[in-house]
């Protein structure tokens, strides 16, 4: 395998990965998450405070891979640390990815089966999905970052169209009392929402692909700041809409906000078939960009082609997302995958950085 | 991709477009709209089986349940090849369909359906529920509305309103003209014409309530020969989310006065000293609720304010109005006003036992700590409140003629 690649991306480019990457199943699903912890209407708080960790250890993690230039984390940890704990930990960041990939995919087929396609057999849902976005992963990384241009201010464009239609059914009363409750619950909901922004760690990858790798914490912090702002919105529109007592006990809640009005005359009356279809595509992008990453990080530890991973992996990925027996044990799936983030991505890239570091001085 | 032979190129291009063609033919669970019944309208009362039903039971229809609800569904027909059911008056001419079914799970009751119709019924269109208050005083609304906020073709913008009779009822029309379910949420529009007519309470609003267990008021549908009249408002308790009582008119005119969201209406009141009809047409209306915490003891103070315009009166036929008459005209009001929140208050304080005019929510975001401790019994608490008002009300015009 090459360590350095001929198609590069563009820090826009790199940002808009990383945004399209946050956007995921966590957009519909937020304002309950988050309302389960919190308690009190305050979420919005806890929602930037949680996107500031997450831009915090999105800085760490690119700093880290800036001094890497041309490697992936794949392949610097395996320098750092030598061959068996490197690959090791390699292998860790690929089962992580590769994980979250199956978990988009299913949690993609649960909605679309409830909400749009009933009676449709998931595994035909996942079948076509899995293909489409094969066959963007095979054209490499600028491709997916090129697809992924045309996908984000659509979303952006369609979100914001039908967040704000929603505000006629706003009340300003239920986002009060501000702080009732003080800080604490505030504080209760930040690990919730900081998961919401899982997707900053594949910076650990895309760096190696950045046309200036130096750029790279104006990319993270471009890129997560893009989803924060829309985070923010989705809070406070859905549990002013719906309140919090209202959210609680919806499992898809922001589906439920857009399902909960219609306008008379307009050429759509409910829009709710709009915000699933760019979700669909955010999901797509996640699957897509996840996969990519762990078929990357198995074909740089292993030395096979990243073309062969891709299509061996494909039989894998569905059993994997077919495993959870309902979606309980999906979201639960979800919270886990969110708890070895926080492990994998928040002591291990410092203790990478600080080796880093000391190799630099020691060599130096 | 320059290692591969264009034959090879070849061979993935037409296995690729025959795949496409077969992922092309369409929807894989489609159901076309003329096999469909839509429903528009659902209507929920205390359980009594029809004399259909009655006949289907004795030739051995039956299956375990109890009686629990009788479940009304109103379906749009245009078609009307099917005439299965209850149809009231003679068929064909009715553009809907009203079918009851007896039972206790509403989602069986639902399902039944399909025993008896051709064409499935489908929930996405559903626009009103309407639950009977006696039924609703013995089950609650957990009950009565979980599998609607359950159901994914459900809307959760679906209106709920009460009835004090039969939903049945409320359900139908004189003439074949209009589909009883949409006159009514058509008639919800009209809030800017009377504050008589609560704000829609749409399903998830209702949630909302239930799970804060918090209490609420419903708009009250009566309905008598095929004509249905919003009137009064159905109340339903916090704890027990069940039906307690009903507001009637003048009644709710008060609590909608403390709630302050109404966005036009009229006050009728009459003269001081001849005893003549002045009408002030609100123009716009305010309310601020205040709490005070003192000790343990709860009070509020409740402002309201409204701008508005002399639209009728019955006194100065023809002469000057002077400052001193719309003053009296004000005043004459704002007693009228005063009276109708008394009314009110006397009802969901003292009798009923329940706020459904957002005091609870007021103290909630003036006193956050001490709520955490007295939400649980709010509603007691709220009925020993201490609550003060005053009315300010405020001719800004006289309409289209001039004070002469």
């Amino acid at each position: 395998m090459k360590s350095s690649f001929k198609d590069r991306i563009t820090t826009i480019q790199t940002a808009v990965i990383i945004s399209n990457f946050m956007l995921g199943s966590g957009i519909l699903t937020l304002p309950r998450a988050a309302a389960e912890k919190v308690e009190t209407p305050d979420i919005w708080l806890s929602v930037i405070i949680g996107g500031l960790v997450a831009i915090a250890a999105g800085i760490i993690m690119a700093v880290l891979s800036r001094s890497h230039a041309g490697k992936t984390v794949f392949q610097y940890n395996q320098v750092l640390l030598g061959k068996w704990i490197g690959g090791f930990l390699g292998l860790c960041f690929v089962v992580y990815f590769f994980t979250t990939s199956a978990y988009q995919l299913r949690a993609m087929a649960e909605v679309t089966g409830l909400f749009l396609l009933e009676g449709t057999p998931s595994w035909a849902i996942m079948m076509v999905f899995m293909w489409v976005s094969l066959y963007l992963m095979i054209g490499g990384i600028n491709p997916i970052a090129r697809l992924f241009e045309i996908i984000l201010p659509l979303t952006i464009v369609i979100y914001l169209l039908v967040m704000f239609m929603s505000l006629r059914i706003f009340e300003w009363d239920n986002l009060r009392p501000f702080l009732g409750q003080g800080l604490m619950p505030v504080l209760a909901g930040v690990k919730s929402t900081s998961l919401s922004f899982l997707g900053v760690e594949v910076i650990l990858v895309l760096t190696a692909f950045m046309n200036t790798p130096d750029k790279s914490i104006k990319a993270v912090v471009y890129g997560t700041a893009i989803p924060l702002l829309l985070y923010l919105l989705t809070v406070i529109v859905v549990i002013g809409g719906l309140s919090l007592e209202g959210v609680l006990t919806r499992a898809w809640p922001t589906l439920d906000l857009i399902r909960s009005y219609e306008f008379p005359g307009l050429i759509f009356e409910r829009f709710e078939s709009l915000l699933l279809v760019i979700w669909i595509m955010q999901i797509y992008s996640t699957f897509t960009i996840t996969y990519f990453v762990a078929a990357l990080g198995i074909s740089q530890i292993f030395k096979v082609s990243i073309r062969k991973c891709l299509y061996i992996l494909l039989p894998i990925v569905f059993i994997i997302s077919t495993l959870p027996q309902n979606i309980n044990v999906l979201f639960k799936l979800g919270d886990l995958l969110g708890q070895t983030a926080l492990y994998l991505f928040l002591p291990i890239p410092i203790l990478l950085l600080l080796l880093t570091k000391w190799r630099k001085r020691s060599n130096g | 991709m320059g290692k591969y032979s264009s034959f090879q190129k070849r061979c993935f291009l037409s296995i690729l477009c025959s795949m496409t063609l077969l992922m092309q033919t369409g929807c894989w669970s489609k159901g076309e709209i003329e096999d469909l019944s839509i429903s528009v309208g659902l209507g929920l009362d205390q359980g009594n089986e029809t004399s259909l039903e009655k006949k289907f039971d004795k030739l051995g229809a039956g299956y375990k349940k109890k009686d629990l609800i009788t479940y009304t569904l109103q379906i749009v027909d245009k078609q009307s090849e099917s005439k299965s059911g209850d149809v009231k008056s003679d068929s064909g001419a009715k553009p809907y369909l009203n079918v009851s079914e007896t039972g206790d799970s509403l989602f069986e009751l639902l399902r039944e359906f399909s025993t008896r119709m051709e064409r499935p019924v489908i929930g996405h269109h559903l626009k009103v529920i309407i639950i009977n208050e006696q039924l609703s005083r013995k089950m609650s609304m957990n009950n009565l509305l979980d599998f609607n906020l359950r159901d994914n073709d459900i809307r959760p913008n679906c209106l709920v309103f009460m009835s004090s009779g039969l939903t049945k009822k409320a359900l139908e029309a004189k003439g074949n003209s209009v589909i009883p379910s949409f006159r009514i949420f058509g008639m919800v529009g009209n809030t800017y014409r009377t504050f008589k007519i609560l704000p829609p309470m749409s399903l998830i609003k209702v949630e909302a309530k239930m799970n804060a267990k918090a209490s609420y008021m419903l708009q009250n549908i009566l309905a008598v020969d095929g004509e249905v009249k919003f009137s009064g408002a159905a109340v339903i308790k916090g704890a027990t989310q069940k039906f307690v009582g009903r507001l009637n008119e003048e009644e709710l005119l008060g609590v909608s006065w403390i709630i302050g969201k109404g966005k036009g209406g009229v006050v009728k009141a009459y003269d001081e000293k001849t005893k003549q009809i002045v009408a002030y047409e609100i123009k716009s209306m305010k309310s601020k609720i205040h709490s005070q915490l003192k000790g343990d003891q709860i009070s509020f103070n409740v402002q309201i304010e409204s701008d508005g315009r002399l639209s009728e009166e019955w006194v100065n036929q023809g002469q000057t109005m002077d400052a001193g008459f719309i003053k009296s005209v004000e005043e004459a009001a704002e007693k009228e006003v005063k009276r109708t929140i008394k009314l009110g208050l006397n009802k969901i304080q003292k009798e009923y036992k329940t706020d459904v005019a957002g005091f609870g929510k007021r103290f909630s975001i003036e006193h956050p700590k001490q709520w955490k401790k007295v939400k649980d019994d709010w509603d007691e608490l709220f009925s020993e409140a201490d609550i003060r008002y005053d009315v300010k009300l405020k001719i800004t015009e006289m309409g289209a003629k001039d004070g002469h």
